[in-house]
């Protein structure tokens, strides 16, 4: 009999398609990229020529970048396979591509006009790789959201640039900080908050957490790029602009009001969400409200390891989202018993009203105490956990590891950014600060440990959180 | 409660009774879903199967607001490929327009009837662009969010409040507190929310009774707002109907519950009106002639002579035209199959008079799935290795509790009921690795635990993403751009879970309802493998079962590669179980009492076939005895060679390297491990020396059969109405998630969003997916890969027999009948053909088969 003349399984064409070898070719560069500037940051380090202040380019310049240039090298590798049925792959790799430029225009703009024109590209770029699916009329909505959203945080960004480059006479970036001594009251506080507006905007914090809480539209690696890399700007920009916020001590305690909200927001919606993605935004909120409310705090060092660290545990997880299939029914969430809770807090309050009473108390003392509990609460709960002795010394050990990097991390930055801002708050305002961090911990793990469910009307508002309002229904009048 | 006056008064309000019966038809309208931790393919239509397909297609489409077929250009892409006969479309044609006559007769002059489709089918424009993707109305936002809050299986740590109350009253608890729902219904749901009933059953009753739904109307009534949410309707009927109660308990959800929650809606006027996707790509009878240059008046005279042949050439439907071309797929593929297995039946008659030769080295027994042919015949070639297929589960209707995992799942078909508990025990003589395993296994879950709790806590969320950051950072540059060395170092550091662990026939799980195997179950389910394969007991020194299942990481979809006669899970299980019956000498004594008397020397295998990398893994080989070492050694060296053809083969469907496959294997990235089942055409009943021949492209189920064996037909029962219905479900699958990938298919994996542990939705909401996704189905350029086509069942037996079992059992008479499955029957000894034309079809006058 004669074979199959018409095979219908033709095979596939094994010519590389263009768009696989754009893809491969910009993994490549960013890669290298990454390489050359990690390379010329070990060289910096090693001479000694980096200049270290608050003020200083370098530091924060290099360590935000080096982190964007990984995240986008691992991004853009993960989707040569991730994306390969992507239907319109010259806008997808090349908007990663101008996406990436443009967030290193920023981070290393010395001019405040390419400052402003590489955030607000981002923030239009950001928004078309949210809506790439331009087929579908929830992606084309995500993204006009974020559009807006980013309208709103940009024009206060280009209004207090204007501001400041009107009243200092110069947009140098560097010449503007050093003249903010000598503005008046009225300048820098409203530069300041136009400043957090933006920021705010770009990190998602109420009340401009939508956008984010509802980008699920985007394809899974360019959630992971944007909860990474891009929700950061706003903590760059409050540290880039330190001089402006510690001139204005108002903005700065706005920062800490509106990042605190954030931080509990945060959590709250993502310990309610049925869904991976949605889960990790809210999380991602709530990161980012911690971070401005360190950078309000002063405490520059914890707010920028914590944007790095952050953003690799937060690209991971969202890459990693399709692993979290399987049923494990109800289990009881907590972290311990509420003893072991209620001792941790006690404890970490007690180091803390011990260590405020040192006159150096600076506001990097909340992220540090509450690191201190994460340390205890683990340690303790993977110690004695109910299996074999050397599981529990193995997991001890992971521990003790991980306190090591946050240590070690924590150090650098410090190294590469010097002192942290002098505190904004006297010692009974950090501890009463810390105490709601704890408070709400033990709240929280009180209430899961006992499988009480949240008040609904609480509950019911943390799940709407980011839904878009529904389309008016045209028939609802027949 | 504040008790307000109803607001209709129902005076026929139906009793509970009949409104719980109302339910259950209407819930028949969707198949159940199961969890992606289990993926099981089910026909999107099972509910419309007692209907021709044709006529299912069409009224699904509408229940749905889905698409009838392909749209016109990829039908016609695939025509311009060659993946369609040219000469089966001009059959299909002939078909619709009633024959040769009426296909040739002249509508014009010079024109024929068959010009005129055939113009429609390949030359006029078809409709417009793609419809819009559907875009998520309020009232199905509204109740997805609510379904997918309480379905929750894993992910949220502050879980729906209310839930043991079941769907519909807790929904009713929180409604009050959700703007949506004010939004949605306005003053009238705030009204209803107080004095809608609190019983689903009652507050049924009265919904249809307010709405005015007339007596005979119910089911449908109730069956369309079913299919308003498919996806979570069907998740309701897994949960009601395949699982465990214990693993639902604490949030009860019957279908009446969401029911109830749709009336509610549709009460308060919030329905979304449906909307059908355009079927009527028709074009004018103008635009039909101008394309033959006619003038309108040659057109008149040509309706008026045509007795209207024109007109409705002119205004069959896109989907109408889609059918066409999808017969035309059927017969493409049929023309070239039956006529080579016709020839394959002679030739075996023919040999079957000469002596047979030596016996085979091995055999080895192969699942149905269509991946294991290619493998086979890449095997065969390698030596005299003789291969069988059999269901992958082997027969074993078990349900597996796999040690360190909480609970037990289903290892069987979802058409059977565990019958016994099987756990997982330490291999003797490995207790050591085993409880270093164990260890293992608790770190990494309280580990996982611990992690899980840390990031979500108030306090700890932050020191826990910085902690964790830089070690996550080097992870995840290992698994992006070092998958496999990753993969080698963690498989190093810990034993390994095959040979350490392995499942007691002997004893039961410590929670098991169900009892272990006794003496004379070993030997029924032993010679099951014998009887319905037609298996000589003649066996060879080693008889391998090999099982299957696939590879791919952080892939939602991962379970829907490993074997679906082992409820959607890797099926070495079930080889090793089966495999440990058949060597144990009691049984052997057992069957040998039954006429099954094997010889000694043989030893049977268990086996696991990756089909991702076609590595086939050998389970116990140190339990195999010096004398068989060699035999052994033989053996793995040929399934290696086979492997490596077959994977080279393999990467050149896919496009890639046979290196990359492997990389692919283990790659968190990758969406597309392998094409799983997609090509799926035909179920062949036959024994391997019919078809072995033959290069069947792994698109074949293959189930070995002996007609010779089987004087009463039992064997061919079990085939015809358990494997093969199983194969109808994932050919509907793939057909159907083929057609309309947004409908009855789960879209783009990348923008998929894992929910509850259960399923996906895609982006920040909407009804659960069903089906599979795009990637699965169509190539990266877009075009189908599967070629959406019925399944072709052909079996090697004689007529009458076939026609008897079908007779006999009322689920092939609807399959056949209703043409959801071709049927053609070989007969073994006179090599005539025999083609099962579904009722009310004509007879295929241009087709070559009769």
């Amino acid at each position: 009999m004669s074979t199959a003349s018409h095979s219908p399984l033709s095979p596939s064409t094994g010519a590389v398609a263009p768009h696989a070898a754009a893809g491969r070719s910009l993994a490549l560069v960013l890669w290298l990229g990454f390489a050359g500037l990690a390379l010329a940051l070990g060289l910096l380090l090693a001479g000694g020529t980096l200049p270290a202040g608050i003020g200083s380019l370098p530091g924060l310049s290099a360590v935000i970048g080096l982190l964007t240039l990984f995240v986008a090298a691992i991004v853009v590798t993960f989707s040569l396979r991730n994306m390969r049925a992507d239907r319109r792959p010259a806008a997808y790799f090349g908007g990663i591509a101008l996406l990436i430029a443009s967030v290193m225009l920023f981070v290393f703009a010395r001019h405040l006009v390419v400052l402003g024109i590489g955030w607000l590209a981002s923030g239009v770029l950001l928004a078309r790789l949210v809506g790439h699916d331009t087929a579908w009329s929830e992606a084309r909505g995500a993204a006009r959201r974020a559009l807006l959203t980013f309208a709103v945080g940009d024009a206060a960004l280009v209004v207090a640039l204007v501001l400041l480059v009107s009243q200092t006479g110069t947009a140098q970036v560097d010449a503007v900080l050093a003249a903010v001594p000598s503005l008046p009251g009225w300048v820098t506080l409203s530069a300041a908050l136009l400043l957090l507006v933006a920021a705010a905007a770009r990190c998602a914090l109420p009340p401009f957490a939508g956008w984010l809480l509802s980008s699920m539209t985007a394809p899974t690696p360019v959630s992971a790029l944007m909860h990474a890399g891009l929700v950061n700007a706003g903590g760059f920009l409050l540290i880039r602009f330190a001089p402006v916020f510690e001139a204005a001590p108002i903005a700065r305690a706005a920062a800490v009001a509106i990042g605190l909200v954030a931080a509990l927001y945060g959590v709250g919606v993502m310990s309610v969400r049925p869904d991976i993605k949605r889960s990790l935004a809210g999380s991602t909120v709530s990161q980012m409200g911690f971070m401005i409310m360190s950078c309000g705090l002063g405490a520059y060092a914890a707010a920028l390891w914590h944007i790095v660290a952050h953003g690799l545990f937060k690209a991971w997880l969202f890459l990693g989202s399709g692993s979290s299939v399987g049923m494990r029914g109800d289990k009881p969430a907590g972290l311990g018993e509420p003893a072991t809770i209620g001792g941790v807090a006690v404890a970490t309050l007690a180091v803390g009203a011990w260590l405020t009473l040192s006159p150096d108390a600076s506001g990097s003392l909340v992220p540090l105490l509450l690191g201190l509990a994460t340390a205890l609460a683990t340690l303790v709960e993977g110690l004695t956990g109910n299996i074999p002795l050397r599981a529990r010394l193995a997991i001890g050990g992971l521990v003790a590891a991980l306190i090591g990097f946050h240590a070690a991390g924590l150090a650098a930055m410090h190294a590469l950014l010097g002192a942290d801002a002098p505190s904004l708050l006297p010692p009974w305002a950090l501890l009463a600060l810390l105490g709601a961090f704890l408070a709400a911990w033990m709240w929280q793990q009180l209430r899961q440990a006992r499988a009480r469910p949240l008040p609904a009307a609480l509950y019911v508002h943390l799940l709407n959180a980011g839904s878009a309002p529904a389309p008016a229904l045209q028939t609802a009048e027949i | 409660m504040n008790m307000m006056a109803p607001l209709t008064t129902a005076e026929t309000q139906l009793t509970r009774t009949e409104v719980a019966g109302l339910v259950a038809l209407a819930a028949r309208s969707v198949p159940p879903l199961w969890p992606l931790e289990s993926a099981i393919a089910v026909n999107p239509l099972a509910g419309f199967e007692d209907l021709p397909f044709a006529e299912a297609v069409h009224r699904a489409a509408r229940r749905f607001g889905a698409r009838e077929s392909l749209p016109l250009t990829a039908w016609r892409g695939l025509l311009a490929t060659g993946r369609i006969d040219p000469k089966a479309l001009r059959d299909a044609a002939i078909r619709e327009l009633g024959g040769i006559y009426a296909a040739e007769a002249q509508v014009a002059p010079g024109i024929t009837a068959l010009d005129l489709l055939m113009a429609r089918l390949v030359d006029l424009p078809a409709s417009g662009p793609e419809p819009e993707q559907d875009s998520t109305t309020a009232d199905v936002a509204f109740l997805a969010k609510w379904c997918a809050a309480f379905f929750d299986q894993s992910q949220a740590a502050s879980p729906m409040p209310h839930r043991d109350l079941g769907l519909y009253r807790a929904v009713l608890a929180l409604a009050g507190h959700d703007p949506d729902y004010a939004r949605l219904t306005g003053a009238l749901g705030a009204q209803l929310l107080l004095t809608v009933s609190r019983d689903p059953l009652t507050a049924i009753a009265e919904g249809l009774s307010a709405l005015g739904v007339s007596e005979g109307d119910e089911v449908d009534h109730l069956a369309d707002l079913v299919a308003r949410l498919p996806g979570w309707a069907g998740h309701i009927r897994w949960r009601g109907e395949h699982t465990d109660p214990a693993n639902v308990s604490g949030a009860p959800a019957g279908m009446a519950d969401l029911i109830a929650l749709w009336l509610l809606i549709e009460r308060a006027g919030a329905l979304a009106p449906r909307t059908v996707p355009q079927a009527t790509a028709h074009v004018g009878a103008a635009r039909l002639a101008a394309h033959f240059g006619l003038e309108t008046a040659a057109v008149d005279a040509a309706l008026a002579a045509a007795h209207g042949a024109f007109g409705r050439i002119a205004a069959l439907t896109e989907g109408a035209l889609g059918a066409l071309f999808m017969t035309a797929a059927e017969w493409s593929y049929r023309n070239q199959l039956v006529p080579r297995l016709e020839a394959a039946a002679l030739e075996r008659e023919a040999a079957a008079h000469q002596t047979a030769g030596a016996g085979p080295d091995a055999q080895l027994v192969f699942c149905i799935d269509v991946r294991s042919e290619p493998f086979r015949r890449a095997l065969e070639a390698q030596g005299a290795y003789q291969t069988l297929g059999y269901a992958g589960f082997f027969g074993l209707p078990i349900a597996l509790h796999r040690h360190g995992e909480e609970r037990r799942k289903r290892f069987l078909p979802v058409l059977l009921a565990p019958q016994h508990d099987v756990a997982e025990a330490p291999v003797a003589g490995r207790e050591d690795e085993a409880a270093s395993l164990s260890a293992e296994l608790a770190r990494e879950q309280h580990t996982a635990a611990l992690f899980g709790a840390a990031k979500q806590g108030t306090a700890t969320a932050f020191a826990t993403a910085e902690a964790t950051g830089p070690l996550a950072g080097l992870l995840m540059a290992a698994r992006t751009i070092g998958p496999r060395v990753l993969e080698r170092v963690t498989r190093s550091l810990t034993p390994d879970r095959a040979s350490a662990l392995a499942p007691a026939l002997d004893c039961c799980p410590t929670d098991g309802q169900r009892p272990a195997f006794t003496l004379d179950e070993k030997i029924g389910y032993a010679s099951a493998l014998f009887r319905l394969t037609g298996l000589t007991p003649q066996t060879a020194r080693l008889v391998v079962l090999a099982g299957h299942g696939g590879s791919a990481v952080n892939n939602p979809y991962a379970a829907a590669l490993d074997c679906g006669a082992c409820g959607g899970h890797k099926g070495g299980a079930n080889a090793r179980i089966l495999v440990a019956m058949l060597n144990d000498p009691a049984v052997r004594a057992g069957m040998a009492a039954h006429g099954l008397a094997l010889p000694e020397t043989t030893v049977f295998l268990a086996a696991e076939h990756d089909t991702t990398t076609d590595v086939v893994t050998i389970f116990d080989r140190d339990q195999v005895p010096a004398s068989h070492a060699a035999d052994l050694a033989a053996l793995e060296t040929s399934l290696a060679r086979a492997g490596a053809v077959n994977r080279a083969h393999r990467a050149g469907l896919l496009g890639r390297s046979a290196e990359d496959l492997l990389t692919g294997a283990v790659h968190w990235g990758e969406v597309r491990p392998e094409w799983g089942l997609a090509g799926n055409a035909a179920f062949l009943v036959g024994p391997r020396d019919w078809t072995a021949g033959l290069d069947l492209e792994g698109r074949t189920f293959l189930h070995s059969y002996d007609w010779r064996a089987d004087e009463d037909a039992t064997a061919l029962t079990t085939i015809l109405t358990a494997p093969m219905v199983v194969a109808q479900w994932i050919n509907c699958q793939y057909l159907f998630s083929t057609i309309d990938n947004s409908r009855y298919g789960s879209g783009d994996k990348v923008t998929q969003n894992v929910l509850g542990g259960i399923g996906v939705i895609q982006g920040n909401g909407g009804d659960l997916r069903i089906g599979l996704p795009r990637q699965s189905l169509f190539t990266d350029a877009g075009d189908p890969y599967h070629v959406p086509q019925r399944l072709l069942t052909v079996v090697l037996a004689p007529l009458a027999r076939v026609e008897a079992v079908i007779q006999a059992n009322e689920i092939l008479g609807r399959l056949f009948g209703n043409g959801w499955v071709q049927l053609v029957v070989i007969d073994p000894e006179t090599g005539r053909t025999r083609c099962w034309r579904p009722a009310g079809d004509p007879a295929a006058e241009g087709s070559t088969l009769h």
